[in-house]
Protein backbone atom coordinates (compact mmCIF):
# COMPACT_ATOMS: atom_id res chain seq x y z
CA UNK A 1 0.00 0.00 0.00
CA UNK A 2 3.09 2.17 -0.13
CA UNK A 3 2.87 4.88 -2.73
CA UNK A 4 6.03 6.09 -4.47
CA UNK A 5 6.45 9.79 -5.08
CA UNK A 6 7.28 10.62 -8.69
CA UNK A 7 8.61 13.99 -9.79
CA UNK A 8 6.68 15.97 -12.39
CA UNK A 9 8.77 14.77 -15.35
CA UNK A 10 8.63 11.15 -14.22
CA UNK A 11 4.84 11.25 -13.81
CA UNK A 12 4.40 12.77 -17.23
CA UNK A 13 6.76 10.24 -18.85
CA UNK A 14 4.75 7.39 -17.36
CA UNK A 15 1.45 8.96 -18.36
CA UNK A 16 2.59 9.42 -21.97
CA UNK A 17 3.78 5.81 -22.12
CA UNK A 18 0.43 4.52 -20.83
CA UNK A 19 -1.38 6.73 -23.34
CA UNK A 20 0.73 5.41 -26.21
CA UNK A 21 0.02 1.81 -25.28
CA UNK A 22 -3.72 2.50 -24.98
CA UNK A 23 -3.92 4.31 -28.31
CA UNK A 24 -1.91 1.60 -30.06
CA UNK A 25 -4.32 -1.07 -28.83
CA UNK A 26 -7.32 0.78 -30.19
CA UNK A 27 -8.88 2.44 -27.13
CA UNK A 28 -11.35 5.30 -27.49
CA UNK A 29 -9.83 8.77 -27.39
CA UNK A 30 -11.73 9.89 -24.32
CA UNK A 31 -10.42 6.87 -22.44
CA UNK A 32 -6.82 7.82 -23.30
CA UNK A 33 -7.34 11.45 -22.24
CA UNK A 34 -9.09 10.34 -19.07
CA UNK A 35 -6.29 7.91 -18.16
CA UNK A 36 -3.51 10.45 -18.77
CA UNK A 37 -5.13 13.18 -16.71
CA UNK A 38 -6.07 10.70 -13.97
CA UNK A 39 -2.47 9.44 -13.67
CA UNK A 40 -1.17 12.99 -13.40
CA UNK A 41 -3.89 14.13 -11.01
CA UNK A 42 -3.24 11.47 -8.38
CA UNK A 43 0.26 12.93 -8.04
CA UNK A 44 -1.11 16.45 -7.93
CA UNK A 45 -0.20 17.70 -11.41
CA UNK A 46 -2.83 19.10 -13.74
CA UNK A 47 -2.27 18.55 -17.47
CA UNK A 48 -4.37 19.22 -20.56
CA UNK A 49 -4.06 16.29 -22.94
CA UNK A 50 -5.16 16.52 -26.55
CA UNK A 51 -5.49 13.14 -28.21
CA UNK A 52 -6.48 12.18 -31.74
CA UNK A 53 -6.15 8.64 -33.13
CA UNK A 54 -2.65 9.40 -34.43
CA UNK A 55 -1.08 11.85 -31.96
CA UNK A 56 -0.89 12.65 -28.22
CA UNK A 57 -0.13 16.26 -27.21
CA UNK A 58 0.38 17.15 -23.55
CA UNK A 59 0.81 20.54 -21.95
CA UNK A 60 -0.74 22.89 -19.41
CA UNK A 61 -1.51 26.52 -18.79
CA UNK A 62 1.53 27.50 -16.69
CA UNK A 63 4.17 29.85 -18.06
CA UNK A 64 7.00 27.42 -17.24
CA UNK A 65 5.08 24.71 -18.97
CA UNK A 66 6.22 21.61 -20.86
CA UNK A 67 5.07 20.02 -24.07
CA UNK A 68 5.14 16.39 -25.10
CA UNK A 69 4.17 15.16 -28.53
CA UNK A 70 4.13 11.52 -29.53
CA UNK A 71 3.01 9.97 -32.78
CA UNK A 72 1.27 6.63 -33.17
CA UNK A 73 1.81 5.04 -36.56
CA UNK A 74 0.16 1.63 -36.57
CA UNK A 75 -2.96 0.75 -34.61
CA UNK A 76 -4.67 -2.58 -33.98
CA UNK A 77 -7.33 -3.90 -31.60
CA UNK A 78 -6.01 -5.52 -28.42
CA UNK A 79 -8.63 -5.57 -25.68
CA UNK A 80 -6.52 -7.38 -23.10
CA UNK A 81 -3.86 -4.63 -23.16
CA UNK A 82 -6.60 -2.01 -22.68
CA UNK A 83 -7.88 -3.96 -19.71
CA UNK A 84 -4.39 -4.22 -18.14
CA UNK A 85 -3.68 -0.51 -18.59
CA UNK A 86 -7.09 0.32 -17.13
CA UNK A 87 -6.37 -1.76 -14.03
CA UNK A 88 -2.99 -0.07 -13.67
CA UNK A 89 -4.40 3.44 -13.89
CA UNK A 90 -7.08 2.62 -11.32
CA UNK A 91 -4.40 1.35 -8.92
CA UNK A 92 -2.01 4.22 -9.63
CA UNK A 93 -2.73 5.98 -6.34
CA UNK A 94 -1.26 3.01 -4.44
CA UNK A 95 1.48 2.15 -6.94
CA UNK A 96 4.59 0.92 -5.12
CA UNK A 97 7.12 0.26 -7.92
CA UNK A 98 9.99 2.67 -8.46
CA UNK A 99 10.27 4.81 -11.62
CA UNK A 100 12.76 2.52 -13.37
CA UNK A 101 10.71 -0.59 -12.59
CA UNK A 102 7.55 1.07 -13.89
CA UNK A 103 9.28 2.10 -17.11
CA UNK A 104 10.65 -1.40 -17.64
CA UNK A 105 7.20 -2.88 -16.96
CA UNK A 106 5.54 -0.55 -19.49
CA UNK A 107 8.25 -1.27 -22.05
CA UNK A 108 7.60 -4.99 -21.61
CA UNK A 109 3.87 -4.44 -22.16
CA UNK A 110 4.61 -2.37 -25.29
CA UNK A 111 6.76 -5.14 -26.78
CA UNK A 112 4.82 -8.23 -25.67
CA UNK A 113 3.00 -10.18 -28.39
CA UNK A 114 -0.79 -10.43 -28.45
CA UNK A 115 -2.34 -13.24 -26.35
CA UNK A 116 -3.59 -15.11 -29.41
CA UNK A 117 -1.22 -15.94 -32.26
CA UNK A 118 -1.71 -15.61 -36.00
CA UNK A 119 -3.22 -19.03 -36.61
CA UNK A 120 -5.58 -18.83 -33.62
CA UNK A 121 -6.89 -15.57 -35.07
CA UNK A 122 -7.38 -17.18 -38.49
CA UNK A 123 -9.27 -20.10 -36.91
CA UNK A 124 -11.41 -17.69 -34.89
CA UNK A 125 -12.18 -15.74 -38.04
CA UNK A 126 -13.35 -18.94 -39.72
CA UNK A 127 -15.52 -19.96 -36.77
CA UNK A 128 -17.04 -16.48 -36.51
CA UNK A 129 -17.87 -16.43 -40.23
CA UNK A 130 -19.43 -19.89 -40.04
CA UNK A 131 -21.55 -18.94 -37.01
CA UNK A 132 -22.74 -15.81 -38.80
CA UNK A 133 -23.75 -17.82 -41.85
CA UNK A 134 -25.75 -20.10 -39.53
CA UNK A 135 -27.32 -17.14 -37.70
CA UNK A 136 -28.62 -15.76 -40.99
CA UNK A 137 -30.35 -19.07 -41.67
CA UNK A 138 -27.80 -20.94 -43.75
CA UNK A 139 -27.65 -24.74 -44.02
CA UNK A 140 -24.71 -27.04 -43.24
CA UNK A 141 -23.09 -26.44 -46.64
CA UNK A 142 -23.13 -22.67 -46.01
CA UNK A 143 -21.61 -23.30 -42.57
CA UNK A 144 -18.61 -25.18 -43.97
CA UNK A 145 -18.15 -22.86 -46.95
CA UNK A 146 -18.24 -19.76 -44.71
CA UNK A 147 -15.69 -21.38 -42.39
CA UNK A 148 -13.30 -21.96 -45.31
CA UNK A 149 -13.91 -18.51 -46.81
CA UNK A 150 -13.52 -16.53 -43.58
CA UNK A 151 -10.44 -18.44 -42.52
CA UNK A 152 -8.86 -18.13 -45.97
CA UNK A 153 -9.47 -14.38 -46.17
CA UNK A 154 -7.85 -13.85 -42.76
CA UNK A 155 -4.85 -16.01 -43.77
CA UNK A 156 -4.43 -13.91 -46.92
CA UNK A 157 -4.66 -10.68 -44.90
CA UNK A 158 -2.12 -11.88 -42.32
CA UNK A 159 0.30 -13.03 -45.01
CA UNK A 160 0.03 -9.71 -46.85
CA UNK A 161 0.37 -7.70 -43.63
CA UNK A 162 3.98 -8.90 -43.41
CA UNK A 163 4.86 -6.73 -46.42
CA UNK A 164 3.33 -3.62 -44.74
CA UNK A 165 1.13 -2.28 -47.51
CA UNK A 166 -1.42 0.40 -46.63
CA UNK A 167 -4.53 -0.72 -44.74
CA UNK A 168 -6.60 0.02 -47.83
CA UNK A 169 -4.76 -2.56 -49.94
CA UNK A 170 -4.78 -5.18 -47.17
CA UNK A 171 -8.56 -5.00 -46.94
CA UNK A 172 -9.11 -4.81 -50.68
CA UNK A 173 -7.06 -7.96 -51.28
CA UNK A 174 -8.88 -9.72 -48.41
CA UNK A 175 -12.11 -8.77 -50.20
CA UNK A 176 -10.83 -10.29 -53.44
CA UNK A 177 -10.02 -13.48 -51.52
CA UNK A 178 -13.53 -13.58 -50.00
CA UNK A 179 -15.18 -13.17 -53.41
CA UNK A 180 -12.97 -15.74 -55.14
CA UNK A 181 -13.26 -18.45 -52.46
CA UNK A 182 -17.02 -17.94 -52.12
CA UNK A 183 -17.45 -18.30 -55.88
CA UNK A 184 -15.37 -21.49 -55.84
CA UNK A 185 -17.48 -22.91 -52.99
CA UNK A 186 -20.65 -22.12 -54.91
CA UNK A 187 -19.22 -23.81 -57.97
CA UNK A 188 -18.50 -26.95 -55.97
CA UNK A 189 -21.81 -27.37 -54.17
CA UNK A 190 -25.31 -26.52 -55.40
CA UNK A 191 -26.76 -26.04 -51.92
CA UNK A 192 -24.56 -23.08 -51.06
CA UNK A 193 -26.05 -19.60 -51.18
CA UNK A 194 -23.62 -16.91 -52.27
CA UNK A 195 -25.21 -14.25 -50.05
CA UNK A 196 -24.86 -16.09 -46.75
CA UNK A 197 -21.28 -17.13 -47.36
CA UNK A 198 -20.16 -13.64 -48.33
CA UNK A 199 -21.96 -11.93 -45.46
CA UNK A 200 -20.51 -14.42 -42.98
CA UNK A 201 -16.99 -14.06 -44.29
CA UNK A 202 -17.35 -10.28 -44.50
CA UNK A 203 -18.11 -9.83 -40.80
CA UNK A 204 -14.51 -10.08 -39.44
CA UNK A 205 -13.54 -7.20 -41.75
CA UNK A 206 -16.55 -4.91 -41.26
CA UNK A 207 -15.22 -1.90 -39.32
CA UNK A 208 -17.95 -1.89 -36.69
CA UNK A 209 -15.50 -1.18 -33.88
CA UNK A 210 -13.90 2.01 -35.30
CA UNK A 211 -17.35 3.29 -36.28
CA UNK A 212 -18.81 2.72 -32.83
CA UNK A 213 -15.70 4.19 -31.16
CA UNK A 214 -15.98 7.24 -33.38
CA UNK A 215 -19.58 7.83 -32.37
CA UNK A 216 -18.64 7.40 -28.72
CA UNK A 217 -15.88 9.99 -29.19
CA UNK A 218 -18.50 12.38 -30.57
CA UNK A 219 -20.61 11.77 -27.49
CA UNK A 220 -17.67 12.49 -25.18
CA UNK A 221 -17.02 15.78 -27.01
CA UNK A 222 -13.87 14.86 -28.97
CA UNK A 223 -15.15 16.03 -32.34
CA UNK A 224 -11.86 15.84 -34.19
CA UNK A 225 -11.04 12.25 -33.30
CA UNK A 226 -14.67 11.26 -33.90
CA UNK A 227 -14.36 12.62 -37.42
CA UNK A 228 -11.10 10.86 -38.12
CA UNK A 229 -12.26 7.52 -36.72
CA UNK A 230 -15.43 7.56 -38.82
CA UNK A 231 -13.36 8.49 -41.88
CA UNK A 232 -11.11 5.50 -41.10
CA UNK A 233 -14.15 3.21 -40.80
CA UNK A 234 -15.55 4.43 -44.12
CA UNK A 235 -12.17 3.89 -45.79
CA UNK A 236 -11.99 0.28 -44.53
CA UNK A 237 -15.59 -0.43 -45.50
CA UNK A 238 -15.14 0.95 -49.00
CA UNK A 239 -11.87 -0.94 -49.51
CA UNK A 240 -13.41 -4.31 -48.58
CA UNK A 241 -16.43 -3.49 -50.74
CA UNK A 242 -14.19 -2.64 -53.68
CA UNK A 243 -12.39 -5.97 -53.31
CA UNK A 244 -15.59 -8.03 -53.31
CA UNK A 245 -17.28 -5.91 -55.96
CA UNK A 246 -14.29 -6.36 -58.26
CA UNK A 247 -14.57 -10.15 -58.16
CA UNK A 248 -18.36 -10.15 -58.52
CA UNK A 249 -18.15 -7.69 -61.40
CA UNK A 250 -15.63 -9.83 -63.23
CA UNK A 251 -17.92 -12.79 -62.71
CA UNK A 252 -20.87 -10.81 -64.12
CA UNK A 253 -18.92 -9.64 -67.16
CA UNK A 254 -17.68 -13.11 -68.02
CA UNK A 255 -21.16 -14.42 -67.34
CA UNK A 256 -20.27 -17.68 -65.65
CA UNK A 257 -23.43 -19.45 -64.57
CA UNK A 258 -21.96 -21.05 -61.50
CA UNK A 259 -24.69 -21.25 -58.92
CA UNK A 260 -28.02 -21.17 -60.70
CA UNK B 1 -36.00 -24.18 -30.23
CA UNK B 2 -35.29 -21.41 -32.72
CA UNK B 3 -34.25 -19.16 -29.86
CA UNK B 4 -31.86 -21.81 -28.46
CA UNK B 5 -30.19 -22.23 -31.85
CA UNK B 6 -29.92 -18.44 -32.23
CA UNK B 7 -28.44 -18.17 -28.72
CA UNK B 8 -25.88 -20.91 -29.43
CA UNK B 9 -24.67 -19.55 -32.76
CA UNK B 10 -24.62 -15.95 -31.57
CA UNK B 11 -22.51 -16.87 -28.56
CA UNK B 12 -20.17 -18.89 -30.82
CA UNK B 13 -19.78 -15.92 -33.18
CA UNK B 14 -19.20 -13.47 -30.34
CA UNK B 15 -16.58 -15.70 -28.73
CA UNK B 16 -14.76 -15.99 -32.05
CA UNK B 17 -14.81 -12.23 -32.40
CA UNK B 18 -13.58 -11.76 -28.85
CA UNK B 19 -10.54 -13.86 -29.83
CA UNK B 20 -10.18 -11.80 -33.01
CA UNK B 21 -10.06 -8.62 -30.92
CA UNK B 22 -7.55 -10.20 -28.47
CA UNK B 23 -9.85 -10.07 -25.43
CA UNK B 24 -8.48 -11.39 -22.10
CA UNK B 25 -8.77 -15.18 -21.89
CA UNK B 26 -11.04 -15.40 -18.83
CA UNK B 27 -13.51 -12.93 -20.37
CA UNK B 28 -14.18 -14.73 -23.68
CA UNK B 29 -17.03 -16.90 -22.34
CA UNK B 30 -18.79 -13.92 -20.70
CA UNK B 31 -18.48 -12.02 -24.00
CA UNK B 32 -20.24 -14.89 -25.74
CA UNK B 33 -23.17 -14.76 -23.32
CA UNK B 34 -23.48 -10.97 -23.62
CA UNK B 35 -23.46 -11.06 -27.43
CA UNK B 36 -26.07 -13.83 -27.39
CA UNK B 37 -28.33 -11.79 -25.08
CA UNK B 38 -28.28 -8.90 -27.56
CA UNK B 39 -28.99 -11.16 -30.54
CA UNK B 40 -31.85 -13.06 -28.84
CA UNK B 41 -33.54 -9.80 -27.78
CA UNK B 42 -33.18 -8.54 -31.36
CA UNK B 43 -34.59 -11.74 -32.90
CA UNK B 44 -37.51 -11.78 -30.47
CA UNK B 45 -38.49 -8.16 -31.08
CA UNK B 46 -37.93 -8.27 -34.85
CA UNK B 47 -39.40 -11.65 -35.80
CA UNK B 48 -41.86 -12.49 -33.00
CA UNK B 49 -43.27 -9.09 -32.10
CA UNK B 50 -42.61 -7.44 -35.47
CA UNK B 51 -41.10 -4.13 -34.36
CA UNK B 52 -39.08 -2.05 -36.80
CA UNK B 53 -35.40 -2.72 -37.29
CA UNK B 54 -34.35 0.54 -35.59
CA UNK B 55 -36.34 -0.13 -32.41
CA UNK B 56 -35.21 -3.76 -32.18
CA UNK B 57 -31.56 -2.83 -32.61
CA UNK B 58 -31.86 -0.02 -30.07
CA UNK B 59 -33.50 -2.20 -27.41
CA UNK B 60 -31.10 -5.09 -28.00
CA UNK B 61 -28.11 -2.77 -27.68
CA UNK B 62 -29.43 -1.24 -24.46
CA UNK B 63 -29.95 -4.68 -22.93
CA UNK B 64 -26.46 -5.88 -23.86
CA UNK B 65 -24.86 -2.62 -22.73
CA UNK B 66 -26.58 -2.95 -19.34
CA UNK B 67 -25.36 -6.55 -19.09
CA UNK B 68 -21.82 -5.48 -19.91
CA UNK B 69 -21.87 -2.60 -17.40
CA UNK B 70 -22.98 -5.11 -14.78
CA UNK B 71 -20.25 -7.62 -15.68
CA UNK B 72 -17.62 -4.88 -15.85
CA UNK B 73 -18.43 -4.14 -12.20
CA UNK B 74 -18.30 -7.84 -11.30
CA UNK B 75 -15.10 -8.79 -13.15
CA UNK B 76 -13.27 -5.45 -12.64
CA UNK B 77 -12.62 -4.86 -16.36
CA UNK B 78 -13.32 -1.81 -18.56
CA UNK B 79 -16.71 -1.81 -20.31
CA UNK B 80 -15.09 -1.74 -23.77
CA UNK B 81 -13.91 -5.32 -23.32
CA UNK B 82 -17.54 -6.47 -23.12
CA UNK B 83 -19.30 -4.02 -25.42
CA UNK B 84 -17.09 -4.25 -28.51
CA UNK B 85 -17.43 -8.04 -29.05
CA UNK B 86 -21.03 -7.88 -27.81
CA UNK B 87 -22.36 -5.58 -30.53
CA UNK B 88 -20.79 -7.61 -33.34
CA UNK B 89 -23.86 -9.86 -33.98
CA UNK B 90 -26.02 -6.75 -34.42
CA UNK B 91 -23.73 -5.01 -36.95
CA UNK B 92 -25.77 -4.89 -40.19
CA UNK B 93 -23.41 -6.83 -42.45
CA UNK B 94 -26.25 -8.32 -44.50
CA UNK B 95 -27.65 -4.88 -45.30
CA UNK B 96 -24.25 -3.55 -46.35
CA UNK B 97 -23.68 -6.54 -48.62
CA UNK B 98 -27.14 -6.45 -50.22
CA UNK B 99 -26.92 -2.71 -50.84
CA UNK B 100 -23.50 -3.04 -52.40
CA UNK B 101 -24.63 -5.98 -54.53
CA UNK B 102 -27.63 -4.00 -55.79
CA UNK B 103 -25.45 -1.02 -56.63
CA UNK B 104 -22.95 -3.02 -58.68
CA UNK B 105 -25.93 -4.44 -60.58
CA UNK B 106 -26.99 -0.86 -61.48
CA UNK B 107 -30.04 -1.06 -59.17
CA UNK B 108 -29.38 2.26 -57.48
CA UNK B 109 -32.88 2.76 -56.00
CA UNK B 110 -32.90 -0.49 -54.05
CA UNK B 111 -29.22 -0.22 -53.17
CA UNK B 112 -29.45 3.24 -51.67
CA UNK B 113 -32.51 2.42 -49.59
CA UNK B 114 -30.92 -0.79 -48.23
CA UNK B 115 -27.67 1.02 -47.42
CA UNK B 116 -29.61 3.79 -45.68
CA UNK B 117 -31.44 1.19 -43.57
CA UNK B 118 -28.08 -0.33 -42.62
CA UNK B 119 -26.83 3.12 -41.63
CA UNK B 120 -29.83 3.86 -39.40
CA UNK B 121 -29.36 0.45 -37.77
CA UNK B 122 -25.74 1.18 -36.93
CA UNK B 123 -26.71 4.61 -35.60
CA UNK B 124 -29.29 2.88 -33.37
CA UNK B 125 -26.56 0.58 -32.02
CA UNK B 126 -24.19 3.47 -31.37
CA UNK B 127 -26.88 5.54 -29.63
CA UNK B 128 -27.79 2.60 -27.40
CA UNK B 129 -24.16 2.04 -26.34
CA UNK B 130 -23.57 5.76 -25.77
CA UNK B 131 -26.74 6.24 -23.76
CA UNK B 132 -25.91 3.53 -21.24
CA UNK B 133 -22.20 4.32 -21.01
CA UNK B 134 -22.73 8.06 -20.47
CA UNK B 135 -25.30 7.27 -17.79
CA UNK B 136 -22.76 5.16 -15.92
CA UNK B 137 -19.90 7.63 -16.56
CA UNK B 138 -21.66 10.24 -14.43
CA UNK B 139 -21.45 7.96 -11.41
CA UNK B 140 -17.82 7.04 -12.11
CA UNK B 141 -16.64 10.64 -12.56
CA UNK B 142 -18.25 11.69 -9.27
CA UNK B 143 -16.47 8.92 -7.41
CA UNK B 144 -13.13 9.84 -9.03
CA UNK B 145 -13.52 13.52 -8.13
CA UNK B 146 -14.07 12.60 -4.47
CA UNK B 147 -10.90 10.48 -4.55
CA UNK B 148 -8.96 13.30 -6.25
CA UNK B 149 -10.00 15.86 -3.64
CA UNK B 150 -8.90 13.51 -0.88
CA UNK B 151 -5.46 12.92 -2.47
CA UNK B 152 -5.03 16.67 -3.07
CA UNK B 153 -5.79 17.39 0.58
CA UNK B 154 -3.18 14.80 1.57
CA UNK B 155 -0.61 16.45 -0.73
CA UNK B 156 -1.30 19.85 0.83
CA UNK B 157 -0.90 18.35 4.29
CA UNK B 158 2.44 16.85 3.21
CA UNK B 159 3.70 20.19 1.86
CA UNK B 160 2.70 21.94 5.10
CA UNK B 161 4.48 19.28 7.14
CA UNK B 162 7.73 19.79 5.17
CA UNK B 163 7.71 23.51 5.92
Amino acid sequence: MAKTDFTRDQTINIAVKIGKILLKSGAETYRVEDTISRCCLVHGYEVDPFVTPTVIILGNEDTDSFIRVSRIGYRSTNLSLISEMNTMSYNFHKWDKSYEETCAWLEKKWRQPAPYGKWAVCLASGIGSAAFAAMLGGNSHDFIAAFVTGGMAMVVLKQIAGYHPSAFWENAIAGVAIGAVALLCCAMSVQCTMEKIIVGALMPFVPGVPFCNGLRDYMAGNLMSGNSRIAEALLFASSIAIGIAFVLRVWFIWGWDLWK
Amino acid sequence: MEMITAFFFASLATMAFAILFQAPKKIVLIDGIIGAIGWVVFIYLRHELGYTSFVSNFTATISLALASELSSRIFKQPVTVFVIPGIVPLVPGLGIYQGMFAIINNDYNNGTSILLTAMTDSVAIAIGVMLVSSLFRVIKVRRFMLQYRRSKRQMEMKVKGKK
